[in-house]
């Protein structure tokens, strides 16, 4: 019999209709335990009532463990699930709410996906449409695993606003089964970094705001991987596949970084991690990891990243401004800080930043990385023995920075934060 | 002669104004028609994958004379409550044998599986999300 935190009731009776378990008996106490005192819990759970049923908490208890089954707990055969009719009509004020109040949107107005608008989308590539793209879950247990066709993932990509030259990016990120908005409490990021000519054939934007919303391509292809993660992943709804605490302001738009290659001193990011002995991606959720494909210079590529999601580089002690600046001994400041953190050390960094690393004397980012995890031997005598391998407990990631480079040169700014790259696709296979 | 002209003008302009009202209604009909127009859309859902409902355990008769086993799942400050209820099934279950184990957050090692399936009359664990 489990024991459950009441928060995640409605989540949890999804989890066990999933297992094969609708009417299994959870016996509910009101978080959170965490930090609580043994007199707390007594008082609070032991001796309080079910925040369910209302029933005295272990009396309830027993009861579950000794009640004879129910005809309806005893029902087993198939669960019948509907994902709905193929098609809606109406008119466009009606079928906008229909489809907001079906949750099939990102709360904002949509393009309605037609017929036509999606024909116009499936020429964007030569896959056929009823081929299933990927099988996405919300990033744990927690939720099942719904999979999508190229047709699922271009009916979304038309409410997105994206165009069909978007779309082979697009399916790249969908192939990737991870999902931009992913359930965990915590309220984790994603992030997708792309390499490759494909930047400016669709007009990315990596000069100025180029981790922000400032292009039509950014955005309308971070809006297209969230609503195929809400419709094609059945995530990101609140209660049962989206639990995160305060939530994360990233998730509003799944963020689409184009390396500014051009202006970077270093190989780009997908190359660059494809050569690298440290190169394997994370896997999270469904989303699998391992080794990265080999990639050149030019190639098309799409990195999958998720964590906490980054920040202005501002935010750290170590960055306070000065008129003469260290960047790589700050880039160390924050890895110390951050390692092992659960997603690593991510580093995007400007183009003037990137050039002042490489003036230092750091010509690659692995030279850069070296020097990043060389242990400070104050620091070192003053901290815990570290586990083999750099790794801390409860799932730490450790073994240097992650880093991008991208943006404009106006002036000295950059951002990091903690996000763990994945799998590196080939875009080119989805045209 | 002036007053003539004025009424003959005000004439015309009624006119005018009548004639180009089944025009303006005829306009504003075609407007309201196209905004009521009925289009039809794709569901942009994937598919689900099949749940097979399962057999349930069946409960006990009695805890007496039986073993529970108290799992605790990692979650911090679980072991706080295991320690509670274990305590409570002590006092008020004397005849019930009660077992601590321990399990990562997500996943049974074959080894404790195997131990519950043979040694334990009901399991709790806890603590889930």
């Amino acid at each position: 019999m489990p024991v459950l935190l009441s928060e995640f009731e409605e989540q949890e009776t999804e989890v066990a209709m999933l297992a094969g378990m609708p009417n299994v008996r959870i016996h509910y106490i009101r978080g959170p335990i965490w930090a609580k005192t043994n007199e707390q819990i007594k008082k609070q759970v032991i001796e309080g009532k079910s925040p369910v049923t209302g029933k005295p908490a272990m009396a309830e208890m027993v009861e579950m463990l000794t009640k004879p089954l129910t005809a309806e707990e005893k029902k087993t055969g198939e669960l019948r699930r509907d994902r709905g009719p193929a098609t809606y009509t109406g008119t466009a004020d009606e079928l906008q709410k229909l489809y907001l109040e079906k949750r099939y949107t990102d709360f904002m107005p949509i393009i309605l996906p037609t017929e036509e608008k999606v024909e116009d989308m499936l020429k964007g590539t030569s896959h056929a449409p009823d081929e299933v793209v990927g099988r996405m879950n919300p990033g744990s247990d927690a939720g099942d695993t719904w999979t999508y066709t190229v047709k699922d993932c271009a009916v979304n990509a038309v409410m997105a606003g994206a165009k069909p030259e978007y779309f082979p990016l697009i399916l790249a990120i969908a192939s990737g089964n991870q999902t931009s908005i992913n359930i965990s409490d915590n309220g984790f990021a994603s992030a997708a970094v792309v390499n490759g000519r494909i930047r400016d054939e669709i007009g990315l934007n990596y000069d100025v705001g180029a981790v922000g919303p400032y292009a039509h391509a950014n955005v309308a292809i971070g809006r297209a991987w969230n609503l195929i993660s809400i419709n094609g992943g059945n995530c990101g709804k609140i209660g049962t596949t989206y639990m995160g605490t305060v939530g994360n302001a990233q998730n509003a738009l799944a963020t689409i970084i184009a390396e500014n290659e051009e202006a970077s001193p270093f190989e780009p990011f997908a190359v660059r991690r494809s050569n690298s002995r440290a190169g394997s991606g994370y896997g999270f959720g469904n989303a699998p990891g391992g080794a990265s494909p080999k990639y050149k210079r030019g190639d098309n590529v799409v990195t999958l990243l998720s964590g906490w999601g980054v920040l202005s580089a501002a935010n750290w002690k170590v960055n306070a401004w000065q008129s003469l600046m260290d960047y790589p001994k700050i880039i160390k400041g924050i890895y110390e800080q951050q390692n092992p953190g659960l997603f690593g050390t991510f580093i995007i960094l400007s183009p003037p930043i990137a050039n002042f690393v490489k003036d230092a004397g750091f010509d690659t980012v692995e030279a850069l990385n070296k020097y990043v995890t060389q242990p400070d031997p104050a620091a070192k005598a003053a901290a815990p023995a570290a586990k083999p391998g750099g790794r801390g407990g409860f799932g730490m990631m450790g073994g240097g920075i992650d880093l991008i480079v991208t943006g404009a040169s106006n002036n000295n700014y950059w951002m990091a934060g903690g996000l763990r790259p994945g799998q590196a696709i080939d875009i080119d296979k989805w045209r | 002669m002036k007053r003539h002209l004025m009424i003959a003008a005000i004439g015309a302009l009624c006119i005018g104004l009548f004639c180009s009202l089944p025009a303006l209604t005829q306009a504003q009909g075609k407007k309201a028609a196209s905004t009521a127009e009925k289009i039809t859309v794709l569901n942009p859902m994937g598919t689900p994958p099949p749940i097979t409902a399962k057999q349930m355990a069946q409960p006990l008769s009695t805890l007496d004379g039986k073993t529970l086993y108290l799992v605790n799942t990692g979650f911090p400050n679980t072991e706080r409550l295991m320690e509670e209820y274990k305590k409570w099934f002590q006092a008020n279950y004397p005849k019930t044998t009660i077992v601590d184990q321990r399990t990562g957050m997500s996943n049974l090692t074959p080894a404790l599986k195997k131990e519950l399936q043979e040694k334990a009359d009901a399991v709790i664990f806890a603590l889930g999300h």
